[in-house]
């Protein structure tokens, strides 16, 4: 390995899910596996009517053993999906976070909205209960999460539009880098509310049929809703084989709010600032977990960036929203913990609920599942509004 | 190793505005009552210059407020350059983040306003104005010192992530949206502020100085010559 990596490389210690599939990371799993889309037909409130909406909600019942194990945080479902994601990745970690004394945990939670259903709530005049208001505040909830989990160390919370999944990795890693902490709890959450169902319907980006990245006949996306949460390490902690977070880079397209830029500059530059990070060549990486929203300029955009980067070919890639949605806040974390997934199993996910393949897309999109020939790096990649976009590099530590 | 040294810093509150050359001015007579009290509709940009840019009246709070304090730097970003301009890091930090458009889309989903209920919404502002391709933070605080975006920012530069970084502490919540929705004094910011230092190395120019200790908004209203808080 080389001395790039050496200097900033942290390892993953373990993961932790609640998303449409389900709770836990065995739904999740079991998905990416059959290629098996969670997204649901539900009737909701857009606007002034109800419509009927394709998403990624987390089951209800879910939602309800979660309620019922934890009352004093029934009223707040940001705080129940990190938490039951945060406890799934704490406990697959065992000895790890066993031997790390509380001081020495952090803890960086992303969110774009946090418990956004409170404000729904006291717009209506609607009764909400006092911890449910209080993690309408980002730093709040990533406080109380930080205390449940008996985090005493440092503690952030990103809120960047899409990116602040990736983003929450890229802290956490350098909070262990720079030595505030010996583990880092990394959490990403976000709900589907009125208040988000709304912003998207206002701005005719939601696909009445679901979302299909990278589909000729894309027409938008489709929210999801869950958390995910990856317990990153300094590397020394964690026993071999590792897998390790190399390089992060971040990027701003200064070109349009709302909007991917047109030729995928903004993001080509992220990808290579996160190459730079991890001492990676274009070469390198075995494969791709794209943004892959399913509206047209964004896939359109991912695919010049990719071309631009790599040339052709491009390593085989895919897209995860078909899986459990447009998780917002928490899309960096989930499909994070599906890089490491296949990093792990050594199978190459696919892109469920492609029907054809955009010819404006790389041929080496995954459609389905299936092993692979070689997978040593991943590179993942968020884009959001802002023109942000962020790029992160796993490794399977070389012995 | 290089020290790190304020290129410039800005300050905008109740007390009034100014950067590190000019020091700090009051408000017009009709805003500064207006002000103190925490009613911030008349935070235009016709009070620096006389020809507002479009993109400005279609801001929300917080994008105003940035956008504001980091014209009010003072700093020719066009005159870096493109190499420069790509390795200019934005940094943001703060509590009361995108809440006030976050009520008003909730009380009046509208496209427009939609894109503005996030806190990063500013970065891309900023960016756009500058021509700034980052690498990018955008943090929320428990607090509103703003300590945290500095501290990202020294990192950043000492770990040469970046040769400079925008660095930028912004709080603001209009005292009308939050009664509207009663909501709780503990998640209101105690006053409004937008804080601005734009952070680099040690150079041999007449208005770098030293980075003093101090959280960002301590440092950018003792850099625009406000005294220390009693």
């Amino acid at each position: 390995m080389d001395s790039a990596v050496n200097k900033i490389a942290v390892a993953i210690a373990g993961c932790g899910a609640v998303a449409a599939t389900g709770l836990g990371l065995a739904p999740l799993q079991r998905a990416v596996a059959a290629n098996a889309s969670a997204l649901r037909r539900r009737e909701a409130v857009l606007g002034k009517t109800c419509q009927s909406i394709v998403a990624g909600f987390v089951p209800e019942e879910i939602v309800e053993s979660l309620r019922a194990a934890d009352a004093l945080h029934a009223g707040s479902r940001a705080y129940l999906f990190a938490a039951a994601a945060a406890r799934e990745a704490v406990a697959n970690a065992g000895a790890i976070w066993v031997a790390v004394p509380p001081p020495r945990r952090g803890l960086v939670l992303s969110t774009t909205k946090a418990n956004i259903e409170a404000l729904d709530q006291l717009v209506r005049q609607q009764p909400v209960v006092a911890i449910a208001q209080r993690q309408l505040q980002p730093a709040l909830l990533a406080a109380d999460l930080a205390a449940a989990c008996d985090c005493r160390g440092p503690v952030q919370c990103v809120s960047a539009a899409c990116i602040s999944g990736l983003l929450a990795l890229q802290q956490g890693a350098a909070l262990l880098r720079r030595g505030l902490a010996e583990v880092v709890l990394v959490a990403g959450v976000d709900l589907i509310s009125q208040f988000v169902l709304s912003g998207f319907h206002t701005l005719k980006s939601l696909d009445p049929d679901g979302c299909h990245p990278f589909d000729q006949a894309r027409a938008g996306l489709s929210l999801g809703e869950g958390a995910g949460a990856i317990l990153l390490a300094r590397r020394e902690l964690v026993a071999a084989p590792r897998l390790l977070l190399t390089g992060t880079g971040t990027s701003n397209d200064a070109n349009h709010l709302t909007g991917p830029s047109r030729d995928g500059s903004g993001l080509a530059l992220a990808m290579r600032r996160a190459l730079a990070q991890a001492g990676r060549l274009p070469g390198q990486i075995d494969f791709i977990n794209a943004h892959g929203t399913g509206t047209p300029f964004n896939d359109h955009m991912e695919a010049l960036a990719l071309r631009s980067i790599f040339g052709e070919p491009v390593p085989p890639f895919n897209g995860s929203k078909g899986i459990f949605g447009h998780t917002l806040g928490a899309a960096g974390v989930l499909e994070t913990i599906l890089c490491v997934n296949a990093l792990q199993t050594r199978m190459l996910p696919g892109t469920p609920r492609l029907r054809a393949r955009d010819p404006v897309a790389p041929e080496s999109l995954l459609a389905e599942p299936r092993a692979a020939a070689r997978l040593e790096r991943v590179l993942k990649v968020n884009c959001g509004f802002g023109g942000t976009n962020a790029a992160l590099i796993l490794e399977r530590e070389q012995p | 190793m290089s020290k790190h040294a304020i290129h410039a810093a800005a300050y905008l509150g109740p007390e009034g505005f100014g950067n590190d050359l000019t020091g700090l001015r009051p408000w017009p007579a009709p805003l500064a009552g207006p002000f103190q009290r925490g009613e911030l509709d008349g935070l235009h940009w016709s009070l620096f210059s006389a020809s507002d840019p479009s993109r400005f009246l279609r801001m929300d709070l917080m994008c105003r407020l940035g956008y504001l304090a980091a014209e009010l730097l003072d700093v020719n970003f066009d005159a870096l350059p493109d190499a420069s301009r790509d390795r200019l890091g934005v940094c943001v930090e703060s509590f009361t983040g995108s809440l006030d458009t976050d009520i008003r889309f909730a009380q009046t989903p509208r496209p427009s306003i939609f894109a503005y209920t996030l806190p990063s919404t500013v970065i891309g502002e900023i960016c756009i104005r500058f021509r700034l391709k980052g690498p990018v933070l955008s943090l929320i605080a428990p607090d509103t010192s703003g300590a945290g975006a500095l501290t990202e920012a020294t990192e950043w530069l000492r770990e040469g992530g970046a040769e400079r970084v925008l660095c930028l502490g912004l709080e603001g919540l209009n005292r009308a949206t939050a009664e509207a929705i009663n909501l709780p004094e503990y998640l209101r910011p105690p006053a409004w502020h937008a804080a601005a230092l734009l952070l680099g190395h040690e150079e041999n120019t007449p208005r770098a100085r030293p980075l003093p200790s101090g959280s960002l908004v301590e440092v950018c209203r003792r850099s625009v010559g406000m005294p220390e808080p009693t």
